[in-house]
């Protein structure tokens, strides 16, 4: 069983079935990030129901998209283990991601008033 | 001496030396795959924004407020209780994300018992929030919600919004009003949550073929459950959409 596992892995190098060895990092850090985003819901769910009326509702929707990107961030570092991989793997992924979403959202926002139908 | 032809034959298989990233190329293509994926996605939620925006200051075909939507919950009939439903459903796939990732550790560690077990306990969560969605879209089609039509059109909140504007007294605006509203209201939430919906009934369906592979020990005989692994990112992607739908549908 072993021996298969370790030809496979530093024998001859095929590409198509080479896999780098798993590393576990223990479960820790993954039920302290479960806690961290359990937390940031109920922030979510505290600010919805709470934020005064005085206070723009634009700024209560920021809150709630900042809060939405450190929920991503999370996922994707510990669950998605993409902060433990190489740093241009993590460019490859991230960068057409924020040049993608940029150009679009600028988009629609630069051309938002067009689509009103009042 | 030795070492370096063995680089120049590396070289010569990848022609870019080790594995890219010191990733495998299964691992490699899912990630691609996902990036992809959140192109589409992201598209659908920019779309809903413009969409949504473009209500913005239409006085008689406001945008219905979610929480005067959105406000059952299973059992508590009449109730008014905006959120509480969605929450849950978040709650339950965060669970189902914890899980698969203690599954992969599991599987780093080739203890083939905790990733059957782990990997069962996902498929549950799975499960249960495809049940709640199934609730939650019985309730709006109920309401009269279908692609093409959307009977939450005056409410208590478009009437807030037109004292704001400075209409107010114009137009006589009562909560319990089912008259049409903007149409793409139904017909985005039934796109975008259907296709949300969609990538978690495949994900169920993977996971189950994943199991039955990790019980019946084809990792175990392979050496490695680098599958789990890449079952699990897909995983994981469905519940970071979960985020931003949550956000851009529920709390915004």
């Amino acid at each position: 069983m072993s021996a298969h596992s370790t030809t496979e892995n530093t024998g001859e190098y095929i590409p198509e079935t080479y896999i780098p060895t798993a590393v576990s990092h223990g479960t820790g850090e993954l039920w302290k990030t479960f806690w961290i985003l359990l937390g940031i819901t109920i922030v979510d769910f505290i600010i919805y129901f709470s934020w005064p009326s005085s206070m723009p509702m634009m700024a209560r929707n920021i809150t709630f998209i900042c809060l939405g990107i450190v929920k991503a961030y999370f996922i994707i570092g510990t669950f998605m283990h993409l902060k433990y991989e190489r740093m241009f793997m993590i460019l490859m992924l991230i960068l057409p991601a924020i040049v993608f979403l940029g150009m679009l959202i600028f988009g629609l926002l630069h051309e938002g008033n067009a689509l009103s139908t009042y | 001496m030795s070492s370096h032809t063995a680089v120049a034959e590396t070289q010569t298989q990848w022609a870019g030396g080790r594995s890219p990233f010191n990733v495998s190329y299964g691992k490699l293509m899912m990630w691609i795959f996902l990036l992809s994926d959140a192109f589409t996605f992201s598209s659908l939620l920019v779309a809903y924004g413009a969409i949504r925006f473009s209500y913005s200051t239409d006085l008689f075909t406001p945008w219905p407020d979610p929480a005067q939507v959105f406000n059952h919950f299973p059992l508590a009939h009449g109730i008014h209780l905006p959120l509480l439903f969605v929450s849950l459903m978040t709650l339950i796939l965060i669970l189902s994300s914890v899980t698969m990732v203690l599954a992969v550790e599991a599987g780093a560690r080739m203890d083939k018992k905790a990733v059957g077990f782990y990997m069962l306990l996902t498929i549950v969560g799975g499960a249960m929030f495809l049940g709640c969605q199934a609730w939650e879209w019985t309730q709006f089609i109920g309401e009269g919600a279908r692609l093409d039509q959307n009977f939450f059109g005056f409410t208590a909140s478009a009437a807030e919004h037109a004292q704001q504007l400075g209409f107010g007294d114009k137009v006589h605006w009562t909560p319990a009003d089912r008259v049409p509203g903007p149409v793409p209201f139904a017909s985005l939430f039934f796109i975008v949550t259907g296709f949300h919906g969609f990538h978690v009934l495949s994900g169920v369906v993977f996971l189950i073929i994943i199991y039955l592979n990790v019980v019946f020990g084809t990792y175990e005989r392979r050496g490695h459950y680098e599958m789990v692994e890449k079952v699990g990112l897909y995983w994981h992607f469905v519940d970071l959409v979960w985020v931003f739908v949550f956000t851009f549908y529920y709390l915004i």
